[in-house]
């Protein structure tokens, strides 16, 4: 067995056990860490993904969240559906949106320092926001939805059952990712690319579509989760800086192209957050916990690879 | 070139340059110059965009009534973007390149404290509609008397609560206000509610959680929701933005949390709030609502203006805080008749305005400043998708439902 399926193994392990201390301590608190991890998940796959392959920090990625909430409130209100519905007309709008931000500047800085790619990262989030903040204002704006409050009971143990559906966005789409991955002939090639490009390229893989491919398709998957963002929160255009932050973090946590770990990284930071948040006036905590855990992690990778 | 030819093109220019000076000065004799007001407000966030709108529309009623003192008025708004830094070129700007007479406007305390050194410099009259924290009414400072301060501060805000829930209490008996949880923001606005809420309910029950807002990267709140029913008070309030309060409440209803009171206390709601099924019942503070024309004839006055002109009802109260800003200075420098600021302070300290917030206000000393005209807040409740008044009982539009259902 090699290291990454050990580290894997021991992540989902650690997990597990945390999960069931829990369970018998406070179950509320397993339920919103799961919930907490949900979102999390959902959100850094795409990131994962791009970082894996094309090799690029999209200092954006919480800003194309954002517009793609946007546009999904736009088009749920203007045509009156539902925003699980908006999520498919989102994400294909996101897929060409994606398409342009890449084909206009990142496929451009792709042989170029990597600071470079950082700062133009980061002026792509700038304008985004900036522009969503001229159009919409600042003012936030949510869609008011019944089945989002939907709750249950066990025992004397209420909680909410809608968030759910964030750990079941991130399971599909890491299922997704991997069928596409290792099944098609696109995903096949990017995997190839992923690992090394010039090899790839030797071989008569178009590298330059592939980086295209793979870089539309998570703005794809962002368009679809920010339909599903704004059942939950509201919005405005600062939204996605936090985001953007988190999800770098999580993919760090997990390990470069390890899209399973990203979800174990983020089970560990929710079940974490959510323990710290249940005890009385913890809640500052919960940053210092998500990153310390993160340096904790990134350290003794660090001292391993060292040894 | 000759010198000649030089000093016949010289003396050209010469005739030409005077002719035009002569002409616009000509042109200028005949045209009063015109009173002109300075707004700062943040014109993206819904509070600074309906105060400079209903500012407007009080400059507009002047101009259409002969203008004052026989003079055109004018308002020129800059946009402080929540931004203390360029709050504070705007009143640099608007004093020296616009040459404005008064100055007019405001929203937040963090931009105001940027301001009050560049408003000290020039000592214009000034009309302020926002920053509600002590701390800038310190930085003012005492022996100001050109600086004017609408709305309450903080601690005339607290003072107005604990007088609203005292009569609340004693005039309805059902009503247990005895136990509080405060869920509130962890930064600076959250933790001063919380301390605050501490000091001036001291003889009540009171505990209180943080949470992370969604307006800071926060919206998760299902934990300090479970703190609050697990406490079970009487009242639970929280104090965030208004990016939480759609969220606070689903996440609410989600884990079966049905206090007996819930009152948010965002310093602006989200202006659909109201449309939502889950607002029903909540209570909220504020200064006005649009309600009040029910029992006031200048508010109702102002509002169907604001309604004709915009084709949208003022959401919050900044909308009538921005038109007394202008209305009140316009009506002491009538009285004054003059624009002079010895003149119009003179004026303004003896007026008594009747206000579209529905009080008559008049401007007395407060801790610190010489001129603080409104002290009191009103306690409202969302009632089917209107915020009505519950207290003070003068301008009550509606009785409190209680207790917070679903």
């Amino acid at each position: 067995m090699n290291k990454k399926k050990i580290y894997t193994i021991a992540g989902i392990s650690a997990a597990l056990v945390l999960s069931v201390i829990l369970l018998i301590i406070k179950p509320t608190i397993l339920v919103y860490g799961i919930q907490r991890a949900g979102i999390y998940a959902a959100i850094a796959l795409p990131m994962a993904l791009v970082l894996g392959i094309v090799h690029i920090v999209n200092l954006a990625h919480g800003e194309m969240m954002m517009v793609a909430a946007y546009l999904s409130y736009f088009i749920c209100t203007t045509f009156g559906l539902d925003p699980l519905v908006a999520a498919i007309p989102t994400g294909i709008i996101m897929f060409f949106l994606g398409l342009i931000v890449f084909k206009t500047s990142i496929a451009h800085t792709l042989e170029a320092p990597e600071l470079n790619q950082l700062i133009l990262t980061f002026g792509v989030a700038m304008v985004l926001s900036q522009t969503v903040n001229l159009i919409a204002t600042s003012q936030p704006r949510k869609i008011s939805l019944d089945y989002v409050s939907a709750s249950a009971t066990i025992g004397e143990v209420s909680f909410g059952i809608y968030d759910f559906i964030f750990p079941a966005l991130a399971a599909v789409f890491l299922a997704v990712l991997i069928y596409f991955l290792k099944k098609t002939r696109i995903g096949k090639a990017a995997s190839a690319v992923g690992q090394n490009p010039r090899g790839a390229r030797i071989v008569g893989i178009n590298v330059d579509l592939t980086y295209t491919i793979i870089f539309s398709l998570a703005s794809m998957i962002i368009g679809v989760f920010g339909s599903f963002f704004i059942t939950k929160f509201s919005i405005f255009p600062a939204v996605g800086g936090t985001f953007t932050m988190k999800s770098f973090a999580l993919v760090a946590m997990a390990g470069i192209g390890n899209l399973p770990m990203v979800i174990g990284a983020s089970l560990v930071l929710g079940l974490a957050e959510s323990l710290v948040m249940s005890v009385p006036h913890g809640a500052g905590w919960t940053p210092m916990i998500f990153f310390g855990l993160i340096i904790i992690v990134i350290l003794s990778r660090s001292f391993r690879s060292k040894q | 070139m000759s010198k000649k030819l030089s000093a016949l093109l010289f003396a050209l220019m010469l005739i030409v340059s005077m002719g035009t000076l002569y002409a616009t000065g000509q042109q200028g004799e005949g045209e009063a110059k015109p009173i002109k007001f300075g707004g700062v407000w943040p014109l993206g966030d819904i509070t600074g965009d309906q105060a400079a709108k209903a500012a407007q529309l009080v400059v507009d009623e002047l101009n259409a009534n002969g203008g004052l003192l026989g003079r055109p008025v004018e308002l020129i708004v800059i946009d402080s973007e929540l931004n203390p830094e360029k709050g504070a070129a705007a009143i640099e700007r608007l004093a020296t390149v616009e040459k404005v007479d008064f100055f007019v406007g405001g929203m937040s305390s963090g931009v105001h404290l940027g301001q009050i050194p560049s408003l000290k410099k020039y000592k214009k009259v000034t009309m302020w509609t926002g920053a509600a924290s002590s701390t800038a009414e310190a930085a003012v400072g005492e022996g100001q008397d050109w600086y004017f301060h609408l709305h309450p501060w903080d601690y005339n805000q607290g003072n107005s609560y604990v007088e609203g829930w005292d009569d609340i209490a004693e005039k309805y008996s059902n009503i247990s206000i005895d136990r509080w949880f405060l869920a509130y923001e962890e930064g600076p606005f959250g933790s001063a509610s919380f301390a605050a809420t501490q000091t001036l309910f001291a003889d009540m029950e009171i505990d209180g959680e943080a949470f992370q807002s969604a307006a800071m990267g926060g919206g998760d709140y299902t934990a300090v929701l479970q703190r609050a029913k697990d406490y079970n008070p009487d009242v639970f309030i929280w104090a965030g933005y208004g990016a939480d309060a759609l969220p606070i409440m689903e996440q609410a209803k989600a884990v079966n949390f049905t206090p007996p009171l819930f009152i948010g206390a965002p310093p602006g709601w989200p202006s659909d709030f109201g449309d939502s099924s889950l607002a029903e019942n909540v209570t909220l503070y504020g200064m006005w609502a649009p309600s009040i024309s029910k029992v006031s004839a200048v508010s109702k006055k102002f509002q169907d203006a604001y309604e004709a002109k915009y084709g949208e009802t003022p959401a919050t109260y900044f909308a009538p805080l921005g038109y007394t800003s202008i209305e009140i200075i316009a009506k002491a420098v009538e009285q004054a008749g003059s624009v002079e600021t010895e003149a119009v302070i003179k004026a303004l300290k003896a007026i008594q305005y009747e206000s579209p917030l529905g009080e008559t206000i008049s401007f007395s000393p407060s801790n610190v400043i010489s001129n603080q005209g409104f002290r009191n807040q009103k306690i409202l409740q969302w009632q089917n998708g209107s915020q009505e008044v519950i207290w003070p009982f003068a301008f009550a539009t509606a009785e409190p439902a209680y207790p917070f259902t679903r």
